[in-house]
């Protein structure tokens, strides 16, 4: 079965990849390619073909857990009776809101630390190594520390904001509250990695024009505007896509502070209504299909990320 | 150049803002975890000024089953990382090296749809498959899983950097009458290591902060430390010091490893972040 969509790439004319050199691997090659390729093949087939298909087999059944009754066959009930719940229209506006928020808040950040940081100022590698830490801690914990530091009484963030005569806001305890809450931790850990994957890209662009529009006599807000900007856009495309996939996703971090999308609904987002119907309420065939769903909204994400990278 | 020196300045302020706040809840629950009770809700806070203790640290170490989880986690973490880097290099092998093999676009389509597709969704029928063949709350399910949700990722990070290696070496050796398979193991792997170590140190990173999968597909027999340490979030206003002791122990060997390797670590999350 592996053999039929391979050919069609082959017959293509003008592949991307066609007029490469001839490549030692490549004479006994394919052979030992398809041998090296094959662990990952099967793991993909087991871990992801095999749930997906089981999720569309769910999806057009009737199990939920603990129910007597036999499963079964029930059509597009699932699905008719996800696009009839106001829940479900409420998550995808709350997924994405906090992704929209999330993104206009990490974007700028990042890309501006990243100026800072590119800049190579003295000593301010070891600000990098600081900025670099939010992202490789465990998100669970983070979620923890975050709650405790968001503790509308004994927590450091009030206690810091009410000595400074600012209002005081229930964090975890209100709607807006909570998704800035959310927006706050999710900017301290996902900022960084926009900052070093811009990083990477400020390094990897040609000093050149820049120098250049530089003895021109232009300010160095200008030679961003209209040098390094435009340059890094298609780099900064990719990444927003990334962020895109990547918010769509968030789980650990909504499922200990906001402890599973609350107060109420108001961060219970597509993933964590997944969740709360499949492993809170056990309606198993129901959170399939609202999986499957899922996936029809990151489909388009998926599909820009890879025209960007192939433009890129 | 006054302009510049201020810039200067305002870039140093900038940043050293920044790093405090990317540094002090870390630093905050750290601290929690060495504080008394009464230390802990004191307000104005106690920043330095307490008298450390390891009572916190005890109450978690005395929790049932925390030695087995911690054996667990490390279990899970070891195993998901072999499998994934494992299977990852011999995979970016393929695709950096072999333009065309039959299942090639398949899988690269493949790869990018697991990092794309959220992991909740497979969650629901895997948990009614694990459970049905008795898969359940095993090590063996947690080492695959999380190795399978890291693959794009690995691929990705080792195929580039068996693109860094120079193709004339391997022709060198295949011209000398070395086969395929001697080639890989015996002159481009050599060459590979440091790439293999910074993606060895991401992705058990990765394997050692999972949550959603253990959560999911295990119970109290492979239970791992993300998952104990969510347990806490049940405690209201109460437990902060075993809590911090626990988040602290998740969190240590992370800080340990940023300090040891840096730089792998800040290659690998550039190279492997964007697909190469």
């Amino acid at each position: 079965m592996s053999d039929a969509p391979a050919s069609r790439g082959r017959g293509r004319p003008g592949g991307r990849l066609g007029d490469r050199p001839e490549r030692p691997i490549e004479r006994e090659g394919a052979r030992l390619a398809r041998l090296l390729a094959a662990p990952a093949w099967a793991m993909l087939l087991a871990v992801f073909l095999v749930p997906i298909l089981g999720a569309l087999w769910l999806s057009f059944r009737n199990e939920t857990l603990g129910s007597f009754s036999p499963p079964r066959f029930v059509g597009w009930e699932n699905y008719a009776g996800s696009l009839a719940d106001p829940r479900f229209w409420e998550s995808i506006r709350t997924t994405l809101l906090l992704l929209g928020l999330g993104l206009l808040v990490q974007m700028p950040l990042g890309v501006g630390l990243a100026l800072l940081l590119h800049r190579r100022l003295r000593g301010t590698a070891l600000f990098r190594t600081a900025l670099i830490v939010p992202m490789l801690l465990t998100p669970v914990a983070v979620g923890l520390m975050w709650r405790f530091m968001l503790d509308t009484d004994l927590g450091i963030v009030n206690w810091a904001l009410g000595e400074l005569g600012a209002p005081e806001p229930n964090w975890l305890g209100s709607r807006w509250g909570a998704v800035w809450a959310v927006t706050v931790v999710d900017t301290w850990q996902s900022a960084p990695f926009v900052m070093l994957v811009t990083l990477a890209a400020l390094a990897g662009l040609p000093p050149g024009p820049q120098e250049a529009a530089a003895v021109d006599g232009a300010r160095p807000w200008q030679v961003f505007a209209f040098v390094t900007f435009p340059a890094l856009l298609p780099a900064l495309l990719v990444l927003l896509l990334i962020r895109v996939i990547d918010g769509l996703k968030m789980f650990d971090l909504l499922f200990i502070l906001t402890q599973r999308g609350g107060p109420g609904t108001a961060t219970q987002t597509l993933g964590m209504l997944i969740y709360n119907t499949g492993f809170g309420f056990f309606q198993t065939s129901r959170a399939a299909a609202l999986g499957v769903l899922m996936v029809l909204l990151v489909l388009p994400a998926w599909l820009l990320w890879r025209r960007a990278e192939r433009a890129s | 150049m006054r302009r510049g020196l201020l810039g200067d300045a305002l870039s140093y302020a900038v940043l050293a803002l920044a790093a405090l706040v990317a540094l002090f809840p870390v630093f905050w629950t750290v601290t929690t975890a060495i504080k008394a009770r009464a230390d802990t809700f004191a307000l104005p806070p106690r920043l330095l000024d307490f008298t450390p203790t390891s009572r916190n640290f005890e109450a978690i170490w005395e929790t049932r089953g925390f030695g087995r989880i911690l054996l667990n986690t490390v279990v899970v973490t070891a195993g998901a990382t072999a499998l994934c880097v494992g299977v990852a290099t011999l995979a970016a092998y393929a695709l950096a090296r072999s333009p065309r093999f039959g299942g090639r676009r398949p899988l690269e389509v493949g790869l990018v749809l697991v990092r794309a597709v959220p992991a909740i969704v497979l969650m629901v029928p895997l948990f009614q498959l694990t459970s049905r063949l008795g898969l359940y709350d095993s090590h063996l399910t947690l080492i695959v899983m999380i190795a399978a949700v890291n693959l794009p990722f690995a691929t990705w990070l080792m195929a580039s950097f068996v693109g860094q290696v120079p193709v004339a070496l391997e022709q060198a050796a295949a011209v000398d009458g070395a086969s395929p398979g001697r080639v890989l193991w015996h002159v481009v792997l050599p060459l590979l290591r440091p790439g293999l170590a910074a993606t060895t140190i991401l992705v058990a990173l990765l394997a050692w902060n999972e949550f959603l999968i253990p959560v999911m597909l295990a119970g109290t027999g492979a239970k791992t430390l993300p998952v104990y340490v969510s347990g806490f979030v049940a405690a209201r206003n109460l437990d902060w010091g075993p809590m911090a002791a626990a988040s602290t122990v998740a969190i240590l060997p992370i800080a340990v490893l940023t300090v040891l390797a840096q730089r792998s670590l800040v290659a690998g999350l550039q190279a492997g972040a964007v697909k190469g």
